[in-house]
């Protein structure tokens, strides 16, 4: 169980290290398919039938749709403004900060309840780095589009959180963040495209030029 | 002390990767030809080569001093020696009780001093810059190939060699999820020491993809077959490495006929299969660009990182 | 037999004559042996008091109020005679090299002098080893660093020089200082000065107390020894001082700061077996790690010779620092066996450093002499001119870079062992950090053999780079017999491994394990595996595996002939010096990977020959230039707001009587005010 986890994480790192916008939803792909199946397994786990759902809608909804709408949106645009040239922090070093992170999220939950529960203390720490990861990757990168991956990977990892925690009663909620995520890719995609017409550039640093001085 | 039956087991051992390791550059290089449409030399063709070499008159730089001339020979003679501790059938190597991992990193790094400094001996910019990848490439990958070698002596306990295959020839991986991440950092860290793809082009002597070739590149004759065939030797060793600590199934754990002839058979496979997978993965990826090649390095040693708060937590 | 007390003396004796002698020389024919030969035999009996010491009993004297007082007091035992050791060692080599070394000072500066001032420094820091007394502890302390600091300027027709020897002169104040605090809250505590009460009563000192001594002696003492970031002296001064001192400074001097930061730990702070004080290992190990890495980066960046040897000093400083910071931390949890194996790592670095670096300097020293250029660009090829001091430089390059069979190998393997040993500490959050520790000791020990490749394969190998390393001879015999002192102590070090632990053991009177020098080093850390390293074996390996590889190639080749031909080159056919590979192109994918940390940027200068034509260029300039950081983010700012504040000061020396009655009276006023409202 904590093999599937590790494989999670591996993945989580695939994207860390990608570059490109394509190079990243394909590895974004990637990680929603072990996400699903990290999913599938806690619904063995647990015998809760609810959550074999939420595994099919991850495994649609994550790895076909949302990579599906991403490329769409962005089809017309230049290739500039879907690489991430120059990070704060090189691609390098943002690895070994988020191997930290890791063992900073497996530390911050060292301490909790429901530590006999497997699931949860399996799964919690990973989706905590998951979600200090997206975090850090929002911070680092200087593209506003390759901003986005940041959020997938902490939405991912909110969605691994609740799944824990809650063993998948929540249903509902859990489609309601499916929808909230697909529609907040698809208005983030059309703000960005606006933002690289008006601004013919995607660098979020430039965005301090709106500031009224 | 090792009976006398073990020590000539060893000794077989370390003989078996010195003379086998041509044969799996044949393979591989045979597998990249198949996977580019050609037919390709013959797996043996690495032994021919030696053979040629070995009879050719050599012609040495007139700038070169006695570093050069000595430093195949050293290389040769540390990698070899790093072969005795590594165990291919048998999972303990009585050459245990001389040294474990560290020391055949140590023997690498010794191997690998005197190719840098052979390369700054001859005094042309080829082997300017392949000793200055080579020292670029080595420091990031010391790091690295260390802290795998932590997640590995921390699940099976120990550096020594022999303890850590035999321990994991009794437990299972799937019990000790940190290896995972301590494979895939191995298995970068090997692309790295032995120049394949994406790290670089073993098969060209091109300016732009040269890394270790470029410091070899003023060899003749016997050196070049002694350089040729040590890091034939090396590549095998890391190879058996990554196999006998993380796949060691079948190795034999006492000195029985059945049992060594199914390890040695086992490995054969293994070691087959791992070659033919890197070199079908050589044929897939492209070289990296230089700087770039440190990101590579540096998801090793995260990965590793990962590891050891895995087995801590 | 000799007793204790004789064989100490002799010592003392012979360096005082040894000074005197230098002093009367007069700068005449005789005195470079006037000099160095007692300096010499004085290092022989050293060598044998210490050994005397280690394998016997320790000697202890005190003569009581020599001053008003204070007791001189003398106290060898086992560790100040592993130091002594050390120094007896290594100022055996460098005595004998300077006999051919100061040929030069001869005729050009007043050679008595130097000669004073050279036994002199020797006697001191034996004196230092060996007091018991914190007064007359900082008195040799201090006569040590005066003593150095005059060596340093000791060419002070160079500007550069006496600007690094009062860098050296601030900073080494600055951490007598800190000592003499530590050594107040002793005081303060058991009303003597003498080292006997405070190892007898340190263990009831309060635990804040306790704290501090060790605080204010390891920054202090830490300035000697070159942590980073009070490392700035040592880079500027190690370089300015001739190549002896400069090989007596880094091998044994900054072992002073080693040694007095072991002594308070382990004798005086009052350190016991309690999680506690697991933060004061855990400090060493991060200030270890960054000293040793950033040491090691400006190493491989230098291009002066002797200045990239100081930084690998500040280096080794770090990887001996983190194997002390383990064997705290063991020693903290209780974890008997395994803090003994880090303190043997620690201390077998320590003597392997002090080995190696002797050397190196030397051997830097020696291409110094020969060629007069301290700058790698400038030098090249000197390994045809130069045979035996470029062989003995490789050897103390391969053993200082950790590789088998030479000594730094035993060491760091020992200390790499130490770290696969750290999962017995009961705590995660230490358990984790130092597996993660690990990766900049491993990175240091990657970037250590970078940079010894780059030292020695520019200054030594292929051609002559500038006329400097052009028609150079040998260096005298004495200066060679000098190096290959220490090149065999390297290697037998190396091989002998178990000769080394024993030494160490034996003189901190630790558990021992090896007995004959052959054995081999097994460490038991784990109940099934055992791990085993055996040096004599590895060569045995070697030879069967070169004489099997000679006879293989032979009967399957036979023998072939050998070509001289030039270097391939394209087809150019004019390949020269300046297509070469410089040190700076070298080290330039090091730069770029580390460029966080050395902040490279590139200045291009054009000179053209018409200046309205920019397409026709004469000449084009590149500098490379690298940041310090430390000097210009630590040491600036702070220099540059005392600077301010001293300004501000200044405006209160107006330069009128009125003014400085108006203070008195201030003063006076805020006195009385203070009396009367205190009561």
């Amino acid at each position: 169980m904590i093999f599937s986890g590790a494989i999670l994480l591996i993945a989580t790192f695939g994207i860390v290290t990608r570059r490109g916008f394509a190079d990243w939803l394909g590895a974004y792909r990637y990680q929603s398919i072990v996400l699903a199946a990290v999913t599938a397994l806690i619904a063995y786990v647990t015998g809760i039938w609810e959550i074999y759902i939420a595994a099919g809608l991850t495994l649609v909804i994550k790895s076909i749709i949302i990579p599906k709408v991403l490329l769409y949106v962005t089809r017309n645009l230049e290739i500039e403004f879907k690489v991430e040239t120059n990070p704060y922090v090189s691609l390098r070093a943002s690895v070994i900060i988020s191997a930290f992170l890791v063992a900073l999220s497996y530390f911050l939950t060292q301490q909790i309840p429901f530590k006999s529960d497997p699931i949860v203390s399996t799964y919690l720490p990973i989706s905590i780095a998951l979600f200090l990861i997206g975090l850090f990757v929002i911070v680092n990168r200087r593209s506003a589009l390759n901003q986005v991956v940041g959020l997938l990977i902490i939405e991912n990892g909110l969605f691994l959180f609740t799944l824990t925690l809650t063993h998948g009663v929540s249903l509902i909620i859990e489609m309601g963040i499916f929808a909230d995520i697909l529609v907040g890719i698809i208005i983030s995609s059309i703000l960005l495209l606006r933002i690289s017409r008006t601004f013919d550039s995607l660098d979020v640093g430039k965005l301090q030029n709106l500031r009224d001085d | 002390m090792p009976s006398l039956a073990e020590i000539v087991i060893g000794i077989v051992q370390s003989l078996f990767i010195i003379s086998f390791s041509p044969l799996m550059v044949g393979i591989m290089n045979k597998t990249k030809a198949r996977t580019q449409k050609r037919i390709g030399s013959s797996v043996f063709q690495p032994y021919y080569d030696i053979i040629k070499l070995v009879r050719k008159d050599e012609v040495v730089s007139d700038q070169s001093s006695w570093i050069f001339r000595s430093s195949p020979w050293i290389n040769f003679v540390a990698i070899g020696t790093a072969a005795f501790f590594i165990p291919i059938f048998l999972s303990y190597s009585p050459f245990g009780l001389v040294g474990d991992i560290l020391l055949v990193i140590g023997l690498f790094a010794l191997a690998r001093f005197f190719t840098m400094l052979a390369g700054l001996d001859v005094s042309s910019s080829f082997g300017g810059f392949g000793s200055s990848r080579e020292m670029m490439m080595s420091m990031l990958l010391e790091p690295a190939l260390f802290l795998t070698i932590f997640v590995v002596s921390l699940t099976y306990g120990g550096s020594n060699i022999s303890g850590i295959v035999t321990t994991s020839a009794d437990s299972s991986l799937i019990s000790h999820p940190q290896l995972i991440f301590a494979m895939i950092a191995m298995f970068v860290i090997i692309l790295g020491e032995t120049g394949r793809l994406p790290f670089g082009n073993s098969a060209t002597h091109l300016e732009l993809t040269m890394i270790h070739e470029a410091t070899v590149l003023e060899y003749s004759g016997k050196s070049l077959a002694l350089i040729e065939w040590s890091s034939a030797i090396k590549q095998l060793i890391l190879l058996s490495l990554i196999i006998n600590i993380f796949v060691p199934w079948g190795i034999s754990s006492s000195v029985s006929v059945p049992l060594l002839t199914t390890g040695l058979l086992l490995f054969i496979v293994k070691v087959s299969l791992l070659a033919v997978s890197i070199a079908f993965l050589e044929s897939r990826v492209a070289r990296w660009r230089l700087f770039r090649l440190p990101d590579l390095i540096a998801m090793a040693i995260a990965s590793s990182m990962i590891g050891v708060v895995f087995y801590y937590l | 037999m000799i007793s204790n007390l004789v064989l100490f003396q002799i010592p003392i004796l012979l360096f005082l004559v040894g000074a005197l002698s230098g002093l009367l020389s007069r700068n005449s024919r005789l005195a470079r042996p006037m000099i160095f030969v007692p300096a010499m035999i004085g290092s022989i009996f050293t060598i044998i008091f210490s050994i005397d010491i280690i394998t016997g009993a320790s000697l202890k004297l005190a003569i009581p109020n020599i001053l008003p007082f204070f007791n001189l007091e003398i106290f060898v035992d086992g560790v100040s005679a592993f130091f002594m050791l050390i120094i007896g060692i290594v100022s055996f080599a460098v005595s004998l090299y300077s006999i051919g070394y100061s040929k030069e000072y001869e005729t050009k500066k007043r050679i008595s002098v130097f000669g004073f001032l050279f036994n002199i420094f020797i006697l001191s820091m034996i004196l230092v080893v060996s007091s018991n007394n914190a007064f007359f502890f900082l008195i040799f302390w201090e006569l040590m660093s005066l003593v150095s600091f005059f060596l340093v300027i000791y060419d002070h027709d160079k500007e550069e020089n006496l600007k690094s020897g009062i860098t050296y002169l601030v900073m080494t104040h600055f951490g007598t200082a800190l000592i003499f605090v530590s050594f107040l809250l002793g005081y303060i505590q058991t009303g003597s000065f003498s080292f006997d009460s405070l190892r007898e009563s340190s263990a009831s000192f309060p635990l804040l107390v306790k704290n501090l001594v060790f605080a204010f002696a390891f920054i202090g003492f830490g300035v000697k020894a070159g942590i980073v970031p009070l490392h700035t002296w040592l880079p500027h001064a190690h370089p300015s001082a001739p190549s002896n001192v400069s090989a007596l400074m880094s091998a044994v001097m900054i072992k002073m700061g080693i040694y007095g930061i072991v002594r308070t730990v382990f004798d005086f702070s009052g350190f016991g077996a309690s999680p506690d004080f697991a933060w004061w290992g855990v400090l060493m190990i991060a200030v270890g790690s960054i000293s040793a890495v950033s040491g090691v980066l400006y190493a491989v960046i230098e291009h002066d010779i002797k200045r990239a040897l100081a930084y690998s000093s500040i280096e080794n400083i770090g990887i001996i620092l983190i194997g002390l910071g383990l064997s705290v931390v063991f020693a903290a949890y209780h974890l008997v066996s395994l803090s003994v194996l880090a303190f043997v790592a620690s201390m077998y670095h320590t003597i392997n450093h002090a080995v190696f670096k002797g050397l190196l300097f030397m051997g830097a020293g020696s291409v110094v002499y020969a060629t007069h250029s301290r700058n790698i660009e400038d030098l090249g090829g000197i390994i045809k001119q130069m045979p035996w001091t470029s062989l003995l430089f490789l050897i103390g390059a391969v053993s200082i870079v950790g590789l088998p069979p030479f000594n730094g190998f035993v060491s760091e393997w020992l200390t790499l062992q130490a770290f696969l040993s750290s999962y017995q500490i009961p705590s995660t959050i230490l358990q984790i950090s130092i597996a993660f520790a690990s990766l900049p000791f491993a990175l240091t020990i990657g970037i250590a053999s970078a940079t010894f490749v780059r030292l020695f394969g520019i200054t030594f190998l292929s051609r002559a780079r500038s006329k400097h390393a052009l028609n150079i001879k040998e260096v005298p015999r004495s200066m060679i017999i000098g190096m290959a002192v220490l090149a065999a102590a390297c290697i037998l070090l190396g091989i002998l491994a178990s000769l080394g632990i024993s030494l160490i053991s034996s003189a901190f009177h630790l558990p021992s394990q090896p007995s004959s020098p052959l054995d081999s080093i097994t460490l038991q850390n784990n109940a099934k595996n055992a791990v085993h390293l055996s040096m004599p074996f590895v060569l045995i390996l070697f030879s069967a595996i070169a004489v099997g590889a000679f006879g293989f190639i032979r009967t399957i080749g036979g023998k072939t002939s050998k070509t001289i031909y030039g270097t391939w080159d394209c087809g150019f056919g004019n390949l020269n010096e300046k297509m070469e590979y410089t040190a700076t192109s070298l080290s330039q994918p090091i730069r770029a990977v580390f460029k966080v940390f050395f902040k490279p940027h590139n200045v291009t200068s054009k000179e053209f020959f018409v200046s309205t034509n920019q397409y026709l260029i004469k000449s084009i300039k590149f500098n490379s230039i690298t940041k310090n950081i430390f000097e210009e983010s630590l040491y600036q700012p702070i220099i540059s707001s005392t600077l301010r504040v001293l300004d501000k000061i200044r405006k209160i020396q107006t330069g009128k009587i009125n003014s400085y009655l108006l203070y008195i009276m201030i003063t006076a006023v805020a006195l009385l005010l203070f009396v009367r409202l205190s009561h």
